[in-house]
């Protein structure tokens, strides 16, 4: 058998990458798009779920709203966030671990009402409301409490709304989920 | 043009997607570890009255309201609810309970009578909520809060005397 050639091999397979870069290109803007960089305004907080509520086109907070967030921020806390032997959420009652923040930023009663106050000033009504005897705010107040939130604080916030001349409180609730 | 046919051999030098490709997947990753689906929101209007303050109703005021108070039992950690003097067990029955008192003051021709949560201050707020749900679905449009003092509120040291005018 002396003389023969088998088939040459082609040492070198170029690896195309062109359709990897495509669909890499591809995932990359949807990832982009897909990441809302405006939920900064938003803390991580369980909404509590409610079937009437209606649908908020404005969760972006870009038409005059100040989203004020209660959430619960102690992560060493022992009960919040366990459930209890019949798996109903342990509820902790330790004021000092909840929260309440406006831009990720944690206020006190009397931080928050200055800050309010700020927000309420900057857009006022063009006129004065007969009933207030006094410019009222225009903008809008969304409270975003966790559904283990205390009621006292949310109450003290709506309270401190207003005081201030906010006077137009939404309260946020989550859509439960489809069937 | 001398030697301007080829089509292969005319750009000697190739690009190097290599990086390229790196840093798209470095990005590509970023975005995946942050990406998160979004929980649909939504919200209740709960506009506040612009003539109003804090104070209680007039002595002379008759009392039209539908009212449902919730406490906190911290030894259980439950919230009890009730309403008319009935303690309410679950969800059908403060349904019930707030549908028919509605439809009472319908009845009466006063649609406009508001349901007023008076909760304390250590009740979840998911409680809250719930009424509000509930009395929306009953197309009832008016609700308040019942405020008392504020969680932690000092007492005042110095308070008129009996005999003094308020």
């Amino acid at each position: 058998m002396a003389g023969f050639k088998g088939p040459e091999v082609q040492e070198e397979v170029p690896c195309n990458l062109i359709p990897m870069i495509d669909i890499m290109f591809l995932l990359l803007l949807f990832f982009m798009l897909g990441a809302d960089m405006a939920q900064r305004d938003l803390e991580d907080v369980v909404l509590p779920q409610a079937s009437e509520v209606k649908e908020d086109e404005n969760v972006r907070g870009d038409e005059g709203t100040t989203t004020i967030n209660v959430h619960h921020s102690f992560p060493a806390c022992p009960v919040h966030g366990r459930t209890d032997a019949a798996g109903k959420d342990m509820v902790c009652r330790e004021m000092d671990h909840w929260r309440v923040a406006i831009r990720s930023k944690d206020f006190t009663q009397d931080t928050m009402r200055q800050q309010l106050q700020i927000e309420a000033d900057g857009e006022l009504e063009d006129q004065v409301d007969p009933l207030a005897g006094k410019r009222l705010s225009k903008r809008r107040a969304m409270v975003r409490a966790d559904r283990l939130a205390p009621f006292g604080l949310v109450q003290r916030i709506i309270e401190t709304c207003g005081s201030v001349g906010l006077y137009k409180v939404e309260v946020g609730a989550a859509q439960p989920p489809k069937p | 043009m001398a030697g301007g046919g080829g089509e292969q051999g005319e750009n000697p030098v190739a690009i190097n997607v290599v990086p390229m490709v790196d840093v798209i997947f470095c990005l590509c990753v970023f975005f995946m570890c942050s990406f998160k689906f979004k929980q649909l929101e939504g919200k209740f209007d709960s506009w506040l009255p612009k003539g109003k303050g804090t104070g209680g109703p007039s002595d002379s005021m008759i009392i039209e309201e539908i009212r449902v108070a919730l406490y906190w039992d911290p030894s259980t950690q439950r919230t009890i609810r009730k309403m008319r003097h009935n303690t309410i067990i679950d969800d059908n029955q403060l349904e019930s309970l707030i549908t028919e008192a509605y439809a009472d003051f319908k009845r009466m021709s006063k649609p406009d009578t508001p349901v007023i949560v008076d909760a304390e201050a250590a009740v979840p707020w998911d409680e809250v909520v719930k009424i509000l749900n509930i009395s929306k679905r009953q197309q009832i449009t008016k609700f308040e809060f019942a405020l008392g003092a504020a969680p932690g509120a000092q007492i005042p040291a110095v308070r008129p005397k009996p005999d003094e005018p308020k």
